[in-house]
């Protein structure tokens, strides 16, 4: 009886170390940080020595089943906590971690730590020992392997059928099958799939953006019918005791394409060699995305939110005004009170009431150009930028392009200026020039629009404009302007060309006039007063890219003025030309009824020679002063200044 | 070049106590366990050079490697002093068939045809290669299931110093069919009652 109960106890020791060295045999091939320590590429010669002799290299354990292996400390310091019965089975799952993002390197392989520091309790309900906690966010995790090992003990009754063999040869028939067993399954974790992961893992020394986990636990949750259906299954045979049998099988994952072909290409810093940056860091960089086509006017960068240009898509206030300058933009505020409830709507400048029909040159204007966006900006640097079109960018620039280009259309129509929504600031200078100019500050589309089929006639090749006459009063407001426009080229004649924003400080209004103007103009166009200064905008833009194209299209400036006068009037100044007679049509009949008839006939810029520029500017000086006649005191001092600036424009030259 | 199928079951039968370490044989992807022993993989390395040898002399001829496990056993004989007898516990017979890859031909034509026969080349050698590896490891976990399948007949295993804890020996087919059979004969003669293994 005591060597049954030896034999038991002996039994149960084989058992028991059975457990041990399977799962010292598993973590040593699936254990990264396990087996690092040791791994040399296993190629460890040993010893040519039974576990008999040499003791001292051959570990006590490593005696078990006559299989040394390499030291794993961390897969066996608790394995005693687990191992409470060998009737309990051990599940060890191998866990392929990949981490997305937030991952440390020196979290790369897993804790032993966390492993050790588990209770008892822990590590028996579910072990882990990879650093789980640790990662952030962005793991998956895919079991790759389960290995079941367990003891399947008999009944009872079915004890007593092996006992009438010798004990001892029972002993060591279930030890040479283990043995056998052990061996068999050392050689199954190499030919595994995962096994080559491991090996990648430790020998390459890259950083991976996967490792390997394991966890022992006796109770596991079952694999779903899909995961298992994606596994296949590898059982030994299993060892029959005399109480029962030892049972050892495999579900492992045949295909790891997916790792395998990561694990070829390791994360690795990379320079990325046309880095653009963040927009959001670089907000100016939107430009070049910006539609500035010139084909398509509607789709200009206006529609690009920025600093100084309005909201497209929500009503804008009418505290949000279209200056975008944020030294002019006081007289401009003031217009653009909120309080200011005679603030002129958006969209098509209203006209005078004395000119009914000045609503024909907003509708051509927004025919033409669609409306840019105008807002008040404390920043002055020009939100947009036209390639190939520096004027317009010098015109963007000086915050008073809508203006300037205004400006320039009313060469040859003072009347026209008249008629033409001036913007209401500088109120002097809008009511210098009628209330065509004062709206036009407003709904700079419209003259911006006029003034890029006007002003760009003859251009040269960088789109310089050449032969440009601006009337006097044009010139008056384009003198306005021009203070700021310094940034103009060379080419423009500064008499000429004025930013119709650019206020001088003197010629501020009050807000009072300003709005004064504003009423007369605001009831023209009943839904233009809905608020929204969408039509402005879209004005301005399309004026923009109307320059734009103009500038593009123009013919060089090189060309003898002679035949410039012929082609412009062939070709390029038709569009233009046209759309100023559409223009001038009505100042026509404001001509008339001002008694002024001369500036219509003068509508082909282009083809004039300088003494028809002095021509057509002393006609708009004329116009000029029946405006001022017109007018209120109010508006003399932006007259006054207007006019001096259009006789040092006479004195200029103008530059074809 | 030839490629030779070639492998040898796992020799994890003889291990004695100690790290087994994993070998790699030439040509190939696979990984299989070696004892550890330097004459013991001495050995097999000479074998496989000797089959080479073989396979170039007798191309496209399929050949057979036979290894075998055998006790030592003092027999004592009435007609012989002593005889030493081998007693042949389990035979793993390894039929081969080595496939010779056609030889790339030069082409001198033009360039670009000559690098398409290469790549050609090195793409079908890929998947003859990946066809191989999967072969082969199928046929590891064959053994393996022969190995636990069958665990009977094994002698217990001696604990004895050495590595190997049971003697082998490995039979190439030699130069002629007749001294191959000659040789199956002889070791016949010797067990007497050699075990064959299905």
């Amino acid at each position: 009886m005591a060597s049954s109960h030896s034999d038991s106890a002996k039994m149960e020791q084989i058992i028991t170390e059975f457990f041990a060295k399977s799962l010292h045999i598993i973590l040593e091939s699936r254990s990264p940080c396990i087996s690092s320590r040791n791994f040399s590429g296993e190629h460890i010669v040993s010893s040519p020595s039974s576990s008999s002799s040499s003791s001292s290299s051959v570990r006590p354990r490593d005696k078990w089943f006559n299989l040394a292996l390499r030291e794993c400390p961390e897969a066996l310091e608790n394995l005693d906590f687990w191992h409470q019965s060998n009737l309990e089975p051990m599940v060890v799952d191998v866990v392929l971690v990949k981490r997305v993002i937030n991952w440390d390197p020196a979290n790369f392989y897993p804790k032993a730590e966390l492993f050790r520091n588990l209770s008892s309790k822990e590590v028996y309900s579910n072990c882990w020992n990879s650093d789980q906690e640790e990662l952030g966010n962005g793991r998956s995790e895919k079991i790759i392997e389960r290995w079941i090992v367990q003891y399947e003990a008999r009944k009872a009754k079915d004890a007593g059928k092996g006992s009438k063999r010798s004990s001892s040869n029972v002993l060591s028939s279930i030890y040479k099958k283990s043995i056998l067993l052990l061996r068999s399954l050392y050689l199954t974790v190499r030919l595994l799939p995962a096994y080559k992961i491991f090996r990648d893992l430790n020998l390459t020394g890259q950083i991976r953006s996967f490792s390997l986990a394991h966890r022992v636990s006796s109770f596991v949750e079952p694999f779903t019918r899909r995961e298992e259906a994606e596994m296949q299954r590898f059982g030994f045979a299993p060892v029959d005791t005399s109480s029962g049998r030892l049972c050892l099988s495999v579900l492992y994952r045949s295909s790891l394409s997916d790792v395998s072909s990561e694990a070829s290409t390791p994360m690795s810093p990379q320079l990325i060699p046309d880095y653009v940056g963040s927009p959001l860091a670089d907000p100016l960089k939107r430009f070049p995305s910006l539609p500035v086509s010139r084909g398509s006017p509607s789709s200009l960068p206006f529609s690009r939110r920025h600093s100084w240009s309005f909201d497209h898509y929500r009503a804008s206030p009418p505290s949000m005004t279209f200056s975008p300058s944020p030294t002019h933009s006081e007289p401009y505020a003031s217009a653009s009170n909120p309080s200011s409830s005679r603030f002129p709507p958006p969209g098509l400048p209203p006209h005078p009431p004395e000119v009914s029909h000045a609503h024909k040159y907003n509708a051509n204007f927004d025919e033409y150009y669609p409306s840019p966006t105008f807002s008040p900006s404390p920043s002055p640097s020009p939100p947009i930028y036209v390639p190939g079109s520096r004027l317009s960018g010098a015109l963007l620039r000086s915050e008073s392009a809508p203006i300037n280009i205004h400006a320039t259309k009313f060469l040859n129509s003072p009347t026209f200026f008249k008629n033409q929504n001036l913007p209401p600031s500088p109120p002097l200078k809008g009511t210098r020039y009628g209330p065509s100019m004062a709206d036009k500050s407003m709904y700079p589309s419209r003259d911006s629009a006029t003034v890029d089929k006007m002003s760009f006639v003859g251009r040269d090749d960088i789109g310089r404009p050449s032969g440009l006459k601006i009337p006097s009063e044009s010139s008056a407001n384009i003198s306005y302007s021009r203070s700021s426009c310094r940034s103009f080229p060379d080419d423009f004649d500064e008499s000429e060309y004025t930013c119709a924003f650019d206020v001088d400080e003197d010629d501020v209004t009050d807000p009072g006039s300003r709005a004064d103007l504003f009423d007369k103009r605001r009831h023209v166009h009943d839904p233009l007063q809905s608020g929204s200064f969408m039509p402005i905008r879209k004005s301005q833009g399309a004026a923009v890219g109307a320059l734009v194209d103009m500038l593009k299209k123009a013919p060089p400036l090189h060309q003898d003025v002679s035949n410039l006068a012929t082609a412009s009037q062939a070709s390029g100044s038709e569009t233009w030309s046209n759309t100023f007679h559409e223009y001038c049509q009505t100042p026509k009949s404001i001509s008339a009824q001002d008694g002024t008839s001369s500036v219509a006939s003068s509508a082909f810029l282009a083809s004039k020679t300088t003494a028809d520029a002095l021509e057509e500017l002393k006609g708009y000086k004329e116009m000029k002063n029946l405006l001022l006649s017109q007018g209120g005191t109010s508006r003399s001092r932006s007259v006054t200044n207007h006019a001096a600036a259009v006789e040092s424009a006479d004195e200029g030259t103008v530059k074809f | 070049m030839c490629t030779a199928h070639y492998h040898l079951p796992p020799s994890f039968r003889p291990c004695a106590a100690q790290r087994n370490r994993l070998g790699t044989f030439r040509n190939y992807i696979c990984k299989w366990v070696q004892c550890g022993d330097p004459e013991v993989e001495k050995k097999i390395e000479e074998k496989i050079e000797q089959f080479i040898g073989w396979v170039e002399k007798h191309p496209n001829k399929k050949s057979q490697i036979c290894l075998s496990f055998y006790e030592v056993k003092n027999k004592h004989g009435s007609w012989f002093s002593k005889q030493i007898e081998q007693l042949h516990w389990e035979h793993w017979y390894i039929n081969l068939n080595v496939a010779q890859q056609p030889k790339v031909q030069s082409v001198k034509s033009h360039n670009s045809k000559v690098v398409d026969t290469g790549e050609n080349n090195l793409e079908d050698r890929s998947i003859r290669r990946a066809a191989l590896e999967a072969s082969l490891r199928d046929v590891l976990f064959q053994i393996i299931r022969f190995v636990n399948d069958k665990k009977e007949h094994v002698p217990p295993i001696p604990n004895r110093e050495g590595v190997i804890s049971f003697p082998y020996e490995i039979i190439l087919p030699s130069s002629s069919d007749s001294a191959f059979g000659m040789d199956m004969i002889k070791r016949m003669l010797q067990t007497g009652h050699p075990t064959m293994l299905s």
